[in-house]
């Protein structure tokens, strides 16, 4: 039994969950009816108007009602939402035992000590009906939950089923009712609207309860005989089917489970029972030590119940809800309905895997507790609480996810088992107080004491473990058995890693600790309710779900709510605004959540600003919650940004020191305080100019002088002067005077003043001794006497310079100021743009044109055919093992060992093996390699080669550095490596030439052609000759495209050189004209050729040849030529038409088909003898026999050759 | 595997995985018994021989110290002097051949590592083939290797895992051997390395040991990757410079920079002299040739 919840009152006589809102009525012995919220933990309401016990009550479906009775006869309807009751309902004659709402219509069935049952009518607040029949107290009554039944239990000791479909026809409309008002009194007794269908009889005591099953035909009662009794009933008729013996008093209450297949009873035996309905055998009983239990109830959707006893109640759940998962990457494994399954955040896709095993039904809460998945292995462990705890293990097959047939899982003992590295699972055992490291083969491989009491373990990065006692945590290194970290936590339920293995969150019942991988202690978060799991997202926050809410932790302690939930969820994995989870029933789910609170804080946390500019210019969030953090985080220039409230935007503005803005705000409201404010930081800041200005809007004229003073601004000050004499203020005037240094003016003040004394003094003692005198005639005898030796000192130095500001404060704005404007940015992009144009355009040409050989990759791409077995199951075991010698092992240091003879390197292996050029120039074994060549190809010429063999034979082997100060090892590298090569069977070695590189090679030949870098084109057209002869392909296909490849770049070769050699010879203009004709024989892509025929057009045209011109300015026609090429094209053509002769000879005949002379340049045409080369093909007059191909540098012109074998398919 | 804490587990973990630095500032520890620190000195010494720092070790071990720092004395003698290795070999012959303290595990490796050096693998073998230590354990593995003996090598590794299987030199050895003999083996190597990373801070061992394994298994992108990872810690680590020119010549990009700066570096490492006898045999193959 899990307690959710738990009340301390009087006797408990009746319970209702609310269908919606986590409520529960308790109606009291006391005459009090309590409204709980059970997750909270608090007492909503109490309603207090019943006199004496209440023992029915009961919540409306839908509407904010519900019905109580009690012992003092009274029925009453409330309204929880107005507090109060609504009417009461009057009739029945004795105690009233319990009440219920119909689902639909809108009755109330009450039950009561007289022996009647009714049933109400609560609209029109009538009684439709008495149904009569029971000789004792009616102990309860209720309706069916979908027939027009009702069942009844009674002291009679029978129970009645009711039939009340009547009642519907009657009462279809509240007129009726009225109608019938009158006719009701007829048949008070012996009614015929309600009619018993069935009498049970077999209790041999009063009956306390009976209660339908919600979906069969099912009846359980409970009876003070002690036992609960199971009926069954049908159309006609209606028997016991079983007795439930085992409580040892009366039976209060009884009830099927809603989910389960189980009842639920309740005695005063002071027991809860758990009974299995179908196999009718005790399950589980709950005792409690003083208190009898009188009442149960079940919600009506989810899995709570409640039971009401002596002294309270509580609320509690038979069973654990949460499924056990496991997350690891884009996967989640879960445990569902006795099956493991297997969900793909990514696709959202889910699938069934492998059946677990049925946990016997002999005791409840036998579900998986905890899964454990290692993606290395792909195997999973389920603990659960089979037999105090035990674990099995089960192996995901690789290849049939779905397929379920029911593998033999390996098991052992043990609460808590984890996987904790590759092959290695440690297992609890609690007893000892160690763990068991076992391997997937369910082996103990090691044993390791724990270094605190443990009653749990969690995962703690490979080879770690995080122990759980009850008021601590730590981690413990199994390999080093040292503790890496420890900290003092409260019972911790559930433990979440960041995917980087870098933070921990540890839940507790009402708390989360957050905390680095070796538990160093970062922040603390407490609820008042359950916490009841979390996950983190991609940026370090942590996001937790309570019973209510969803909610997150931030690094530095902040935490907030991110949105309400209305039932419980389990968090899997949080994915930017998307959260998954598992509900109670095992479905997946996914919400999504409006993350730009917590990102923004996070981003001002790390200080991301350009992410905090971003989003506020979005302006995705506002309100006084973010102002508020923000003004509390230091960062008030950001709050102002979203203030509109001029007062508020002021505060901010001068908290921030913003003065412009302040000023705006200062205007907008402008009052005395807030320009005396800004006039305060202004001056701080040492803006006089502002400073004036706020003085002025508040005609602060003391201050403003002051200022003035300061800033020797003495045409201002005697401006002020003016104003106080105009205001008449003698004292303002004064000042002024004062510090204007104007003591004339001060004697006149003070004389006009009255103050005789003090203007003969000043003017005295400055020297103004014609107003002295007038004024000591005037004075007379009370002329002061002045003091001996003292200089007046009243004079204000003079201003050295009139000056506006001071040097301004400087004031921290920059990040946030400067980001705010963001036309910088897009210029760059465009130009950016702009070049891509350019690129794209470029590439695009080549790409069309290289159409072919784009189907060339993709051939190349498709195949990893198997590797080639010509010698079939050649291994190396076999051949160079020596006579099996049995070394002795004891003592073996002796002279007696004898060393195994050295095997053979797989270098070795590869010559054997292969009669590829390729394989054996890998393997260094370049005299084979270059017979190879010269047989297969003709090639003699082995220096252009040299680079393509040296890089082939580093690139065959790999280093490994092994024991520190040994030798390295170095390992041959093997080519087409796949999951399944068997080990020990070698493959032959790995080129560094691939097919793939070569059509790169070729883009780039065709791209520099195009760019008209014809010696840039022709090495690399070269370098395609000079490595193919060192290509290793695999099919048949591939072949094929290597000796096309061959073409391609002989063609080239050939008309680059040409081309070259056209441009050197300036001073001939008829070879000219003829190595240009030649080039257009060349077989060049479309582009190429159009370029080519232009050139020859052109050089022919200008050389008067203008027969030969038009010839090639037709063939460039054909090409479909862009517009402009097409009208020089046309020229050519219409000028050439006039005149269709050659001013040159030229031995060029475009009609009679050719071929080039490699070396000579001159055509071959057809018909006439040549040689050619047996690598490239490129054919030669025969004078050149026996010379080197000038073609591709390697081959001898006419030699033997067997031809290019590149593939292993080939020798098949 | 008494069940008190091994105080020279981090030290030894770190020395095996190529944190030498690591090794050497972690490596003043208290409470170790005589033998403990004999073991400890051992290993900070073959640390800074692992830098290359020969003439430290020569000075700082004097006569007086004990037979397995005499031997590691040894090994820095061989290493720092390649001209001059005959009277080293001389004297560590001497040494083995005296019963007292010829049966010495740290001296037996010694030779091991110095034979092995000397591609005498059979006289390599005939003091590091009885085993004792894990060390000589897993030096059989790689002589074994060496010798292209995968059979023995894994009946070598199969001692190993019975002492303990999961000791990193039982980890380490079985991923050589598993490079060693490839196929499906070489995504167990990677494995390996792969828990290796997880568990200990990164080094230059483990990101060659896994570039090795995705150079083996085709995939010279993320080799290049970790390769230069390892390059930014220790830019002049000569196996990852020659792994670096094997990966830069697969994936078709320019190898010279890496090699010149082995060849510079570390003039005698097996891939320059691989590819300078390489080039000598191509001349004279074009001799025959021709």
């Amino acid at each position: 039994m899990l307690t959710k919840f738990e009340t301390k009152s009087n006797r408990v006589k009746g319970l209702s969950f609310h269908t919606k809102r986590p409520w529960i009525l308790a109606s009291l012995h006391s005459g009090v009816i309590q409204l709980w919220d059970y997750r909270m933990g608090t007492l909503i309401d109490r309603f207090d108007e019943h006199d004496g016990p209440v023992r029915g009550v009961h919540f409306h479906m839908s509407q904010p009602l519900f019905v109580s009775g009690g012992d003092d006869y009274k029925i009453k309807v409330w309204n929880y939402k107005l507090h109060r009751c609504l009417f009461t309902l009057l009739g029945h004659l004795d105690y009233i035992r319990t009440v219920q709402f119909h689902h639909e219509h809108p009755w109330i069935v009450s039950a009561s000590d007289d022996q009647t049952i009714r049933i109400w009518n609560w609209q029109s607040r009538t009684c439709i009906s008495v149904l009569t029949g029971h000789n004792h107290y009616v102990m309860c009554a209720s309706f069916h939950p979908k027939e027009d039944l009702v069942v009844s239990a009674s002291l009679d000791q029978t129970v009645r089923v009711w039939d009340v479909s009547s009642l519907k026809k009657k009462g279809a409309s509240p007129a009726d009712d009225i109608l019938r008002l009158s006719q009701m009194n007829t048949d008070l007794f012996g009614g015929v609207d309600a009619v018993v269908k069935y009498v049970l009889e077999g209790h041999d005591r009063g009956v306390n309860w009976a209660a339908f099953h919600p979906t069969l035909p099912l009846i359980v009662s409970g009876a003070d005989d002690r036992q609960v009794k199971l009926w069954r009933m049908n159309d006609t008729k209606a028997w016991e089917v079983d007795t439930l013996r085992g409580h040892m008093n009366n039976v209060s209450c009884v009830m099927f489970h809603a989910k389960q297949d189980i009842i639920v009873s309740n005695s005063e035996d002071k027991s809860i029972r758990v009974w299995d309905a179908t196999k009718r055998t005790g399950l589980q009983t709950f005792r409690r030590e003083h208190d009898r239990f009188w009442i149960l109830a079940a919600h009506p959707e989810i899995n709570l119940l409640a039971a009401g006893h002596d002294s309270g109640m509580i609320v509690f759940k038979l069973e654990r809800e949460r499924p056990a998962f496991a997350v690891s990457g884009d996967s989640l494994f879960y445990a569902k309905d006795r099956f493991l399954r297997y969900y793909d955040f990514s696709t959202q896709k889910e699938t069934q895997i492998v059946p677990i095993r049925r946990a016997g039904s002999t005791t409840l809460n036998q579900c998986p507790r905890t899964l454990s998945y290692s993606p290395t292995e792909n195997a999973v462990l389920i603990c659960s609480d089979v037999d105090g705890g035990t674990y099995e293990l089960y192996q995901i097959p690789k290849d049939s996810i779905g397929r379920s047939d029911l593998q033999e899982a390996k098991r052992g003992p043990g609460s808590s088992a984890i996987f904790v590295a590759r092959n290695r699972f440690a297992v609890l055992d609690k007893s000892n107080n160690q763990v068991l490291i076992k391997n997937l083969k369910n082996e103990v491989v090691r044993k390791s004491g724990l270094p605190v009491p443990t009653d749990a373990i969690f995962y703690a990065g490979t080879g770690n473990l995080l122990c759980r006692s009850d008021d601590r945590v730590v981690v413990f290194d199994l390999q080093q058995r040292l503790v890496l970290g420890d900290l003092q936590a409260p019972f911790v339920k559930y433990v979440v890693w960041s995917s980087d293995m870098e933070s921990v969150a540890l839940l507790s019942k009402h708390s989360i600790i957050i905390t680095s991988k070796k538990l160093v202690h970062q922040c603390t978060f407490h609820e008042t309710i359950r916490v009841k799991s979390g996950a983190w997202d991609e940026n370090g926050v942590f996001i937790y779900t309570t019973p209510n809410h969803i909610k997150y932790c931030l690094p530095n302690g902040d935490s907030g709510i991110i949105r309400t939930l209305d039932v419980p969820i389990y968090l899997t994995k949080v994915s930017g605004n998307k959260i998954f989870c598992l509900d109670r029933d095992g479905k997946n789910k996914t919400l999504v959540i409006d993350a730009t609170e917590y990102i923004f804080k996070l981003s001002l946390l790390r200080k991301r600003y350009d992410h905090v500019m971003s989003m506020i210019r979005n302006s995705q969030l506002c309100g006084e919650a973010v102002i508020a953090y923000l003004q509390q985080k230091g960062f008030p220039e950001v709050a102002l940004h979203f203030v509109k409230d001029e007062k508020t935007r002021f505060n901010l503005a001068i908290e921030s020191g913003n003065i412009q803005i302040a000023v705006a705000s200062a205007k907008e409201i402008d009052d005395k305080d807030h320009w005396y404010r800004l006039g305060v930081e202004a001056l701080r800041q040492g803006n006089a100019g502002i400073v004036e200005y706020a003085y002025q809007r508040t005609k602060n004229f003391e201050r403003l002088s002051f200022l003035y003073l300061i800033n020797g601004n003495l045409e201002k000050l005697s401006k002020m002067l003016k104003i106080a004499e105009v205001k008449n203020d003698v004292m303002g005037q004064f000042h002024n005077a004062l510090y204007l240094g104007d003591i004339q003016e001060r004697v006149k003040i003070l004389e006009n003043a009255g103050h005789l004394p003090l203007a003969y003094v000043t003017a005295s003692v400055h020297g103004l001794h014609d107003v002295a005198e007038r004024l000591a005639a005037e004075l007379g005898d009370d002329v002061p006497s002045f003091p001996e030796g003292k200089e007046p000192s009243l004079m204000p130095p003079a201003p050295i310079i009139c000056g506006g500001d001071w040097p301004l404060l400087r004031v921290m704005k920059g990040i946030f100021e400067g980001g705010f404007d963001s036309t910088g940015r897009g210029a760059v992009d465009e130009e950016e743009e702009g070049a891509d144009g350019d690129w794209g355009e470029d590439l695009d040409m080549v790409d069309s044109d290289g159409l072919q050989n784009g189907d060339v990759t993709a051939i190349l791409e498709d195949g990893e055919v198997a590797e080639d077995n010509e010698e079939g199951g050649w291994d190396l075991e076999d051949l160079e093992l020596p006579p099996e010698v049995e070394t002795p092992r004891v003592n073996a240091r002796s002279s007696v060992f004898v060393a195994p003879t050295p095997g053979m390197p797989v270098s070795q292996i590869w010559t054997q093996r292969s009669s590829l050029a390729a394989d054996h120039a890998a393997a260094g074994n370049f005299d084979t390699a270059k017979r190879l060549l010269s047989r297969q190809l003709g090639i003699r010429n082995f220096t252009p080669l040299k680079s393509m063999f040296l890089d082939l034979h580093t690139g065959s082997h790999s280093y490994l550095r092994a024991f520190s100060s040994a030798p390295v090892v170095s390992l041959a590298v093997e080519r087409g490596w796949s999951e399944s090569a068997s080990p020990n069977v070698r493959g032959p070695p790995a080129l560094v030439f691939n097919f793939s590189q070569l059509d790169e090679k070729l883009k780039a030949g065709y791209k520099a052609t195009t760019d008209g870098k014809f010696t840039e084109a022709l090495r690399l057209f070269l370098n395609i000759l000079h490595t193919i002869p060192l290509i290793v392909v695999e099919s048949r296909r591939e072949v094929d495209e290597v000796k096309e490849l061959i073409i391609i770049a002989k063609e080239y070769v050939l008309g680059l050189q040409m081309e070259l050699k056209r441009r050197e010879l300036k001073d001939n203009p008829v070879r000219q004209q003829e190595l240009a004709a030649y080039f257009t024989h060349c077989n060049l892509q479309m582009p190429h050729l159009r370029l080519a025929l232009r050139n020859a057009m052109t050089i022919c045209f200008k050389a008067k040849n203008l027969a030969t011109a038009a010839n090639f300015a037709r063939r460039l026609l054909e090409t479909n030529p862009n517009e402009n090429h097409s009208k020089a094209a046309r020229q050519v053509l219409q000028a050439s038409e006039r005149n269709m002769t050659d001013a040159s000879q030229l031995n060029y005949d475009f009609r009679n088909p050719f071929v080039t002379c490699g070396a000579t340049y001159v055509p071959i045409y057809r018909g006439q003898k040549d040689v050619s080369c047996p690598y490239c093909t490129t054919r030669f007059v025969p004078t050149q026999e026996g010379q080197l191909c000038t073609i591709c540098d390697l081959a001898v012109i006419g030699a033997d050759a067997s031809g290019l074998l590149c593939s292993p398919s080939q020798i098949r | 595997m008494a069940g008190s804490p091994d105080h020279l587990f981090n030290l030894r973990n770190n020395f095996y995985l190529g944190s030498y630095q690591a090794a050497i500032n972690n490596s003043d520890l208290p409470n170790l018994s005589p033998d403990d620190a004999v073991e400890r000195d051992c290993l900070v010494y073959r640390s800074y021989i692992a830098f290359g720092s020969y003439q430290l070790v020569i000075n700082e071990i004097d006569s007086s110290a004990a037979t397995p720092l005499q031997a590691v004395k040894l090994l820095a003698l061989y290493l720092s002097n390649p001209h001059d290795k005959e009277s080293t070999i001389s004297s560590l012959k001497e040494w083995l051949a005296d019963p007292a303290i010829g049966n010495n595990p740290i001296l037996r490796l010694i030779a091991g590592i110095i034979f092995t050096h000397e591609e005498g693998y059979n006289e390599a073998l005939k003091h590091t083939n009885a085993g004792g230590t894990m060390e000589l354990h897993a030096l059989n593995v790689q002589i074994f290797i060496k010798m292209h003996r995968s059979d023995y090598a894994e009946r070598q590794l199969r001692v190993m895992q019975q002492i303990d299987e999961d000791h990193t030199l039982t980890q380490l050895a079985n991923a050589w051997l598993n490079l060693a003999v490839g196929g499906s083996k070489i995504q167990e190597a990677y494995l390996i390395f792969q828990d290796f990373s997880e568990k200990y801070p990164m080094t230059g061992l483990i990101l060659n040991g896994k570039a090795v394994c995705c150079m083996h298994m085709g995939n010279f992108d993320e080799a290049e990757t970790l390769l230069l990872e390892a390059l930014n810690k220790d830019a002049k680590d000569p196996e990852t410079l020659a792994n670096l020119v094997v990966c830069s010549l697969h994936l078709g990009k320019s190898s010279s920079r890496y090699l010149s700066q082995l060849k510079l570096t570390h003039p005698e490492h097996i891939l320059v002299k691989r590819a300078s006898s390489a080039e000598d045999s191509f001349e004279r193959a074009v001799q025959s040739v021709a």
